[in-house]
């Protein structure tokens, strides 16, 4: 059978035709020194040599600051007027799996009880091409999670690459089946050696079942368990914000006594002043009970809430930590 | 932006927007005295009091930047005429770093200027004044600063 | 002295304090599950201290953990802490700021002939190119404030004159336009995600209350636009001058590589011809941003 190819080298007409038909493509691109998903615009700037990007796409989808309003005072009027999102079709090629599947569980917290059009419109526009892991490094634990390099959810589109460094190509949606054949010329017919894909080892002794019923217990919030687990840890978001399933923002108004803008921000669970109250209590005063609610957000109100996955396995969290604190060393603590 | 129109002089041309950080003993009332004694200078300057140079934040600085400020004035006490006796000498300390930290930062240091005026010398107030606004005015208005807002990030570029 | 050496040493006295009593906690490294990256680790039981290591992937600087952003720690009691001469600076720092008393804390130090610059780049051997700038140029291999020393004493002398990338890079800008060197920070600070790692893995960054975190006004915008970048990582390079150390944690764990050690570094070198001091080395001078001296020199102020 005659499978649907995408050649490298078609790679830079592929971004051209997406260019001109007004749309964005977003890769992942060497910017210094380290691979990170960017919107490109020409086939050189492409990294094809990486295991994951070190941020998650969903900035593409859910910017790290953007104005949602903006207002003038004149005299005792206040003139506000709200901003709408203007959505460019976006494509993300070299997504990978795990992160794939991150996108139902933002898509669930963004319309749970307000559809947040900020997010959704986004989304609606948004061409998820992934490709199948042919690497994976100690980080990976897409397996543990229940998912692997061949999960598909999420993905409009599904690569695998070839022996000779092309990608086969299954439209898996709606929107990915109209994208294939609105840049058809891109792609060709034809036969392909597929290389192999790299499932990490499955960390043993991690139970989520085991861990979901743990953290269920009342109980167990209080183990002493949480302190020794991060005590480590220094409270900077860099975990929150790499990953692909935090979504957590905060509402700040910026400008002057005349006029401002509201702007949605990037907020992150793991600094002390997420939960300060105004009477200036804060019912997370340790780090560990930040920390404990980032896990059990992933791995209780997450499932429980949306019966999606909170969590990914695409281990970045555990790469970008500056003192190493894993979060699988957790999950298998919590499996006990 | 009510309350915030560009000011141009009577021919039309550019105005720069210069903010000054003034302690009160000394440079606001070296001021005071150059108003009083009815000498002229460029209306370009706008004067904020503070107690004493040690209470200059090198914060302020910054925000009088983001807030579309096309040159900034610190100005103080002698040293050794501080009215706390040593807020000056602290400032002086802090200047030197904060100055060398922007001018790595690429900031042209013909927009950030620190001066010592007492409260007699109106003179050399109006001097500084007309000299810095001159300045400015020849670099035109802090456009690298003022366009940082609305610059996208780089991912989205 | 091997590593191996070191670390057998290094688990016998934290048993030794841990078993007297004079310590509650020895705060050092010790690996991941996969044995393939160090983490900091807290013993708090005698029987425990085997897990403790030290190697060149020892990167982290524990002295944060001395700081009061971490009271569940000093709920612990007194703690022993193992430290490179580098990350003893950091403690100096803390001692004349009056953040921790001298006697509060038991340091272990340890004789360090070089670590990676980040983990990942280890390949089995440590090789000058993976070493960071700091320990090409490092004159405390041999810990300088400590309680209990570990290692055979080092022969390395730094060279007279720094070298290394971060000395070159900041030359080369030095060189340059103010528009040019404007365009490079530009750039480099518009990757920047107000993650604040650099704050949290800073050690002398110790304020419970950030001034990113003071919001009435906002003083710092956190919006991670370029303009809101620049004054963040201006105010952070502003609030270090004269204390940082160059221990260059907040390069490290900075997710999108700003090369915040150029920062720091340009002000060490100023701090260092200005006021003629070096931060980290002395507990007893004061650090020169709470000092002055009426004959401070500059040529600017007209």
């Amino acid at each position: 059978m005659k499978e649907k190819i995408l050649r490298r080298s078609d790679i830079g007409r592929l971004i051209d035709s997406v260019g001109t038909k007004g749309g964005a493509f977003v890769a992942p691109a060497l910017v210094a020194r380290q691979v990170v998903f960017k919107a490109i615009k020409s086939a050189d700037e492409v990294s094809f040599d990486y295991i994951l990007a070190r941020n998650s796409y969903k900035e593409f989808v859910f910017p790290q600051t953007e104005v949602v309003a903006d207002f003038t005072f004149t005299g005792n009027k206040v003139d506000l007027r709200g901003r709408e999102v203007e959505a460019r079709d976006t494509v993300v090629f070299g997504a990978r799996p795990c992160e794939a599947t991150s996108l139902s569980a933002l898509r669930a917290v963004f319309t749970w009880d307000f559809v947040d059009e900020f997010y959704t419109k986004r989304e609606d526009t948004l061409v998820v091409m992934t490709v199948g892991c042919t690497k994976a490094d100690e980080a990976c634990f897409c397996t543990t999670v229940e998912l692997s390099p061949e999960s598909k959810s999420g993905s409009d589109i599904y690569l695998r690459e070839t022996e000779t460094g092309d990608y086969t190509v299954e439209a898996l949606t709606d929107r990915g089946k109209a994208f294939v054949e609105l840049h058809a010329g891109c792609f060709e017919e034809g036969d392909a050696k597929l290389k192999p894909l790299v499932r990490p080892e499955v960390i043993k002794g991690i139970d989520l079942g085991k861990i979901q019923s743990r953290l269920a217990q009342r109980e167990n919030y209080a183990d002493p368990v949480w302190g020794e687990l991060t005590r480590k840890c220094i409270g900077c978001g860099a975990c929150t914000y790499v990953c692909p399933t935090c979504h957590c923002f905060d509402i700040t108004d910026e400008g002057t006594a005349f006029e401002a803008e509201r702007r949605k921000n990037w907020d992150s669970c793991q600094y002390e002043s997420f939960t300060l109250h105004a009477s200036g209590h804060n019912p997370r005063d340790f780090q560990f009970k930040r920390w404990r609610n980032r896990f059990m957000c992933k791995f209780t109100y997450y499932p429980n809430k949306f019966s999606s996955k909170g969590c990914v396995g695409c281990g970045r969290c555990v790469r970008v930590c500056p003192v190493r604190l894993d979060i699988t060393e957790a999950m298998e603590e919590l499996s006990k | 932006m009510s309350g915030h129109e560009e000011q141009s002089g009577t021919t039309g041309g550019y105005e720069p927007k210069i903010m000054a950080f003034v302690c009160n003993w000394c440079t606001y009332a070296g001021a005071d005295l150059a108003g009083t004694s009815r000498m002229e200078y460029r209306p370009n300057v706008r004067i904020i009091k503070l107690p004493c140079t040690g209470r200059i934040d090198p914060l302020f600085i910054i925000k009088a930047f983001e807030n579309g400020a096309d040159g900034v004035l610190v100005s103080g006490c002698h040293p050794g005429d501080c009215h706390y006796t040593t807020g000056n000498y602290h400032a002086r300390r802090r200047w030197i770093g904060f100055k060398h930290l922007m001018e790595f930062t690429g900031i042209d240091m013909r927009r950030l200027h620190f001066s010592w005026v007492s409260a007699s010398e109106a003179i050399k107030w109006v001097d500084l004044i007309n000299n810095v606004t001159d300045e400015i005015k020849k670099l035109g208005p802090f456009m690298e600063y003022r366009g940082l807002k609305d610059a996208p990030p780089q991912a989205a570029e | 002295m091997t590593d191996k050496d070191m670390e057998k040493t290094l688990r016998e006295k934290a048993r030794e304090l841990l078993t007297s009593g004079e310590v509650k906690v020895v705060i050092g490294w010790g690996w991941n599950r996969a044995r393939t990256k160090t983490t900091p680790i807290f013993i708090t039981n005698p029987d425990e201290t085997d897990r403790l290591i030290f190697n060149p992937l020892c990167v982290n600087n524990l002295s944060v953990y001395l700081t009061r952003k971490f009271k569940d720690i000093q709920a612990l009691g007194r703690p022993a802490i193992v430290a490179k001469g580098c990350d003893i600076k950091n403690i100096v720092v803390l001692i004349t700021e009056a953040q921790v008393k001298r006697q509060d804390v038991f340091i272990i130090g340890m004789v360090c002939e070089g670590m990676v610059y980040r983990q990942e780049l280890w390949k089995g051997e440590l090789t000058p190119e993976i070493m960071p700038t700091k320990c090409h140029n490092c004159d405390v291999r041999n810990p300088h404030v400590a309680d209990f020393v570990i290692g055979g004493r080092s022969a390395f002398t730094p060279p007279e004159a720094p070298v290394g990338m971060v000395f070159e890079k900041i030359k080369a800008l030095d060189g340059q336009a103010p528009s040019e060197r404007w365009n490079f920070w530009i750039n480099e600070f518009s990757r920047c995600i107000k993650c604040y790692a650099c704050r949290q893995v800073c050690s002398l960054c110790f304020c419970e209350r950030c001034i990113t975190e003071k919001n009435m006004p906002q003083w710092i915008e956190t919006s991670a636009h370029q303009r809101g970048n620049l004054s963040w990582n201006l105010t952070r390079a502003m609030h270090l001058v004269g204390r940082c150390t160059f221990c260059g944690e907040c390069e490290r764990a900075c997710p999108v590589n700003i090369p915040l050690n150029l920062l720091n570094q340009k002000m060490i070198g100023v701090v260092k011809d200005a006021f003629d001091f070096r931060s980290g080395y002395d507990e007893k001078t004061h650090p020169p941003m709470i000092v002055f001296s009426p004959d401070d020199k500059e040529n600017f102020i007209k």
